[in-house]
């Protein structure tokens, strides 16, 4: 059993202070240069204050809580994110399983992978007719690229020893592919849903920028239209913690799946 | 006694006796450069049924490629590789495979690793009856208190005598074990060896094994005869030497008997060219 407070998580915890106050600084400093401009540290905490105190307030469709927004965020970038990885799971197996199939399918991914999600966006609208259904698509159809091929990688990587175990003792289709395929490519799928779920977070501040409605991208863009940059900063932070902590599960789950890779 | 039945249902000898019979194999791959590299030739080999023969040979000179022609995960360029009177045209649940490097799954515990190969060769169990005879290999092997652990928790031996028992639990006909004993220290192989000869034993000498090794005591302790291979590239069989001691075989004993040191003395000069320093072409000073 690990303590939960060793030296090493007391350091790390350290890190984490300094590094926080070095951007309050830095933070202050460019607030100070733009003559407040830019809102420092503590107009913001005020305006992040209020924010906070009644976050799930509802008062039509143009005025709702962080919470609220916040929220609906959270539901969109984790049905894109769902869906991506539905078609990227499947797609990337059978392209690190068949080398005719990764000839195919690989110039398909290299041409779309770059595409900006914003390019995407009237594709989605047209498809869904509707900005909801457009932003999950896009978030989809970006976030989907890192797991598709690390999927594609991990799979093609298994070693001639596991698949000769497979092929030595009889191993039906299926037996191969949840006893020695999926488990071998774990890792490495779990990598891909991390990059992506960093990815399709990125995306939803995009997306909910074109399609409006609600939504932390939204308010972002709302508050800019408001000219309260102290909302827009307090969003950024929030923005970047909710996905330090997206990060923080997947690496969790990841750890947790790692196996001693020596036999 | 379940056991035993499906060792006689298994044992299904050909009409000339032979469990194995290799003809005219020969084994070439497409190499790098775009020649093709020829790693056997000419071999022709039979081995009957619950004989253990060795193939031994340097590095490199095909005795591996021979072994994956038995089992089927290499397809020869040219001749037939027939076991059980049937040709052989991939892997089979009828030939026990011990790799080189044990390939155990690392995600998997020691039983869940036989479990596996038992619960896909013999569909036919129920789960209690797999269950029963997956530890009943394990305890073959004294593996039993370990069997909750992860491959990466057991030591070199432990791995090997998992792999043995995932081999056995099969119910093959024919065992292959490709340098079982090559990452093993002297200590750990010796007890493997009679480990092995227990088993085979235990199930009424039935089994065929075939082994690669490049160690001649090992050969001659447990081998019946043993196939010396020439060099490759392009390697033939150089001898088949008969292993004329009685079994059981005590290890402690048969060393010091005139028929060792005589097929011990023979192997060696099969194997090796320069036997002093001298015959290298170099003089004491």
């Amino acid at each position: 059993m690990k303590k939960i407070f060793s030296l090493e998580t007391l350091k790390n915890l350290g890190g984490f202070v300094v590094s926080m106050i070095i951007l309050l600084i830095i933070w202050s400093l460019v607030s100070y240069i733009t003559k407040n401009e830019i809102p420092g540290p503590k107009a913001t905490w005020l305006v992040f204050k209020e924010m906070m105190a009644d976050p799930f307030y509802d008062y039509g469709p143009n005025d709702k809580g962080i919470g609220v927004q916040l929220f609906s965020s959270i539901k969109r970038v984790l049905m894109g994110f769902l869906l991506g990885s539905i078609f990227a799971i499947p797609i990337g197996i059978l392209m690190g399983s068949s080398k005719i199939a990764m000839k195919i399918i690989n110039p398909i991914v290299q041409v779309l992978r770059p595409v900006s999600p914003l390019a995407w966006f009237p594709l989605g609208l047209l498809a869904f007719k509707a900005a909801d259904g457009a932003t999950v698509f896009i978030i989809a159809i970006t976030s989907l690229w890192p797991t598709l091929i690390n999927t594609a990688f991990g799979v093609s990587n298994i070693p001639n020893d596991h698949k000769n175990v497979g092929k030595a003792f009889g191993f039906s289709k299926w037996r191969y592919i949840s006893r020695i395929l999926i488990p071998f490519s774990l890792p490495h799928i779990i990598t891909g849903l991390r990059l992506s779920i960093g990815i399709a977070w990125m995306v939803i501040v995009a997306g909910e920028m074109l399609s409006g409605g609600v939504g932390i991208g939204f308010f972002v863009w709302d508050s800019w239209n408001g000219l309260s940059l102290e909302k827009i900063l307090s969003a950024i932070l929030i923005i970047g913690f909710v996905g330090l902590i997206l990060d923080k599960i997947f690496s969790g789950v990841h750890t947790f799946f790692e196996y001693e890779a020596k036999s | 006694m379940e056991t035993l039945e499906i060792l006689e249902k298994k044992e299904k000898i050909s009409s000339t006796g032979n469990c194995i019979e290799i003809k005219d194999l020969r084994i070439s791959f497409p190499a790098k450069s775009g020649k093709i590299f020829t790693a056997v030739k000419d071999i022709n080999l039979n081995i009957k049924s619950g004989e253990i023969v060795s193939i031994i040979g340097h590095s490199g000179c095909g005795k591996s490629t021979i072994m994956n022609s038995i089992s089927g995960l290499v397809k020869p360029s040219e001749g037939t590789v027939i076991v059980n009177g049937k040709p052989v045209k991939g892997p089979g649940p009828d030939r026990g495979i011990v790799f080189q490097n044990y390939s155990l799954l690392p995600w998997f515990s020691v039983y869940r690793n036989v479990y596996e190969a038992v619960d896909s060769v013999h569909q036919e169990y129920t789960k209690a009856e797999k269950h029963e005879w997956v530890e009943k290999n394990l305890e073959m092997v004294n593996l039993l208190q370990h069997k909750d652990k992860l491959p990466s928790q057991l030591s070199g031996g432990m791995k090997q005598r998992t792999a043995i028992a995932r081999a056995f639990a099969i119910n093959p006909s024919v065992l292959l074990l490709d340098e079982p004993f090559g990452a093993l220290d002297a200590l750990t192989k010796s007890a493997l060896h009679v480990e092995l000869l227990k088993i085979w034993n235990l199930n009424h000498r039935k089994q065929t094994i075939v082994m690669v090794t490049h160690d001649i005591e090992e050969a001659i302790f447990l081998s019946d005869r043993v196939v010396v291979m020439n060099d490759g590239p392009e390697a033939t069989i150089r001898e088949i030497v008969h292993i004329p001691i009685e079994r059981p075989r005590n290890k402690k004993e048969i060393v010091h008997t005139k028929t060792y040191m005589d097929v011990h003395d023979k192997l060696l000069s099969l194997l090796v060219k320069n036997l002093s320093i001298e015959d290298a072409g170099v003089a004491y000073e």
